[in-house]
């Protein structure tokens, strides 16, 4: 896969070019939005990594030039954290996915691979990871033959989990997605409805399914 | 005492005077053209004279007079107290509104013209001031990025030894620390630049309450805190929803953070004459009187020795006033010390709009 990463600031563009490189990715950097439009045009990129802030011509303006050119390419776009505008204006402007700054780099990896699967992935309703069935209909959730009541919020956590199976999922990403916070709330919320979710699915069960990644996040796989 | 009056006062005394010297005057005139006839009846007449003079005349005079000074300073000070009434109205936050001058090129035009020279001075510091918060706070998010990953990338590396991994990760425990703060400066430092506009819509303020009790209540569960919803009448507000669910995350957060093992946290919503009131009580340390004032300033913590004990950005409470405010309400802040504290939130009656929503 070919990436193309726009973002000004060159420490931030340098590492996330190192990781994505270490995880097999080719990358192309560029700093400038004008830069960004010109290396798009040329070459056929898999994924755009696109920073709003940007000096001159920012983020979203470059991205609704590329899609007034008829380019195709999956955008992700780097927002501050808070601006809700931003993001909305990103996605109605043709972004297929935002990641909120300061982002966790496991996460921004996980994000750009999916890029590549965005459009053939079709949304199942029941949901399967191991012996971990969850349906997302009648909101029931079984593991073996045992079959676990759920909170509106624990479900909405264990389908956003089982959604991303195997991709790691940043504490911020599961607050925005699960509780809709556009801001970090500073406290353990996520930790402890992991933790009563974890007694629930995975305590009595082997293998274990629900992993901490320190300092990250958590993670849903077999 | 009023200038009016001392001056008035003084008018008064200067007019007495001058009765008095006039008096004399008078009864020395009359007894001199009387010189020859030294008699008691002679002495008699001059001084009816003489009082005649002074309480008929005199003192008419005098009371007109004073009558006639007093009205003369009123008009005279009566600009003065129309700009004492506009000065009172000023605040951080209308330095740029100018004080209406009269015009008339005299001394009181001049002295509102300093003044709103010096107000547009202060606006000028207290404008730079924000502006220097929100670009150092803006600065600031970059290197936090770059070092959270950098940290990231460290702590993927398989050689590490536990130590030195708690110690990576301990760093970016205090990075998203940081982050947060930042987050929460901005969010403030843009608030008071005015570059927040929030739109509001019809808001079911008690399922929100409901939400955020439900969380609380698992969030205090490994302190062995109880939460409960007291009261919960049904409530429409126009508001923005993000922003008031921060708002009531604040508030239960702080109340379970700053509270004692096995404390209790009651929660009540309840429909007062025209709004809803919210009150959120716990147990605890509480903060003492003397600081109760200041509990909604930024950074603040009730207890020196106690805060570093607690996690948290110190804008909780700086950002759920702003929230409260920006909806039109009120918010305050009680607490008896090692008892009950007690925070109180009030928002104005829903518009019809959001009244419709209630009977959904």
């Amino acid at each position: 896969m070919r990436v193309l990463v726009v973002e000004d600031e060159k420490k931030t563009a340098s590492f996330i070019r190192k990781a994505l490189q270490a995880e097999g990715f080719a990358v192309d950097v560029c700093h400038r939005g004008d830069e960004a439009l010109a290396a798009a045009g040329t070459a056929s990129f898999d994924g755009i990594v696109l920073d709003i802030m940007l000096p001159e011509r920012d983020g979203l303006s470059v991205l609704r030039q590329l899609r007034e050119q008829q380019n195709r390419t999956p955008v992700l776009l780097l927002s501050a954290r808070g601006a809700v505008n931003e993001r909305v204006e990103g996605l109605n402007a043709g972004a297929d996915d935002y990641l909120p700054k300061p982002f966790v780099i496991a996460e921004l990896v996980a994000r750009v691979r999916a890029l590549g699967r965005r459009g053939s992935e079709s949304k199942p309703t029941v949901l399967r990871v191991a012996n971990l069935t969850l349906d997302t209909i009648s909101h029931r959730a079984q593991r073996g033959d045992k079959f676990f009541d759920l909170t509106a919020r624990e479900f909405r956590l264990l389908e956003f989990l089982m959604r991303s199976a195997g991709r790691i999922c940043g504490r911020m990403s599961i607050i925005e997605k699960v509780w809709d916070y556009d801001f970090d709330p500073g406290t353990n919320l996520v930790d402890v409805y992991v933790k009563r979710l974890r007694e629930k699915i995975d305590e009595e069960f082997e293998p274990k399914l629900l992993h901490t990644v320190r300092g990250v996040g958590y993670v849903l796989k077999e | 005492m009023k200038i009016r009056a001392r001056v008035t006062l003084w008018y008064a005394a200067i007019l007495t005077v001058s009765l008095l010297i006039m008096g004399a005057g008078t009864y020395q005139e009359i007894s001199e053209q009387l010189h020859h006839d030294h008699s008691a009846r002679v002495w008699q007449h001059a001084l009816d004279e003489t009082s005649e003079m002074v309480f008929d005349v005199g003192l008419p005079a005098i009371i007109l007079g004073l009558l006639g000074g007093w009205l003369i300073t009123r008009r005279a000070l009566a600009p003065v107290t129309e700009l004492t009434r506009a000065v009172e109205q000023k605040s951080d936050h209308n330095l740029r509104e100018h004080l209406q001058r009269s015009g008339n090129g005299d001394e009181l035009d001049r002295l509102t013209e300093v003044f709103n020279a010096m107000t547009s001075r202060l606006d000028g510091s207290f404008q730079r001031i924000r502006e220097f918060t929100l670009h150092a706070s803006h600065e600031l998010k970059t290197p936090l990025t770059v070092m959270r990953g950098e940290l990231e990338t460290a702590l993927g590396d398989e050689h590490l030894t536990v130590a030195q991994k708690e110690l990576l990760l301990s760093q970016v425990d205090e990075i998203e620390r940081l982050a947060r703060i930042v987050d929460g400066l901005t969010l403030l430092t843009k608030a008071d630049t005015g570059q927040i506009k929030l739109e509001f819509e019809p808001v079911r303020l008690d399922e929100l309450v409901r939400e955020s009790v439900a969380d609380a209540k698992i969030l205090a569960q490994p302190q062995g805190i109880k939460v409960n919803l007291a009261q919960c009448d049904e409530t429409a507000v126009s508001g923005n929803r993000d922003r008031l669910r921060q708002m009531l995350l604040n508030l239960t957060d702080n109340a379970i953070k700053y509270n004692q093992p096995d404390g209790t946290v009651a929660i009540s919503l309840s429909r007062v004459g025209a709004g809803a009131e919210l009150k959120i009580e716990n147990t605890g340390a509480g903060v003492p009187l003397e600081l109760q004032p200041r509990v909604f300033e930024r950074f603040f913590r009730g207890d020196r020795s106690h805060s570093s004990a607690v996690e948290g950005c110190g804008l909780g409470l700086s950002i759920a006033q702003w929230i409260v405010q920006s909806h039109n309400g009120s918010i305050q802040f009680t607490s008896r010390p090692g008892e009950l504290t007690t925070v109180t939130v009030r928002l104005p009656e829903a518009t019809t709009n959001a009244k419709e929503l209630l009977a959904t």
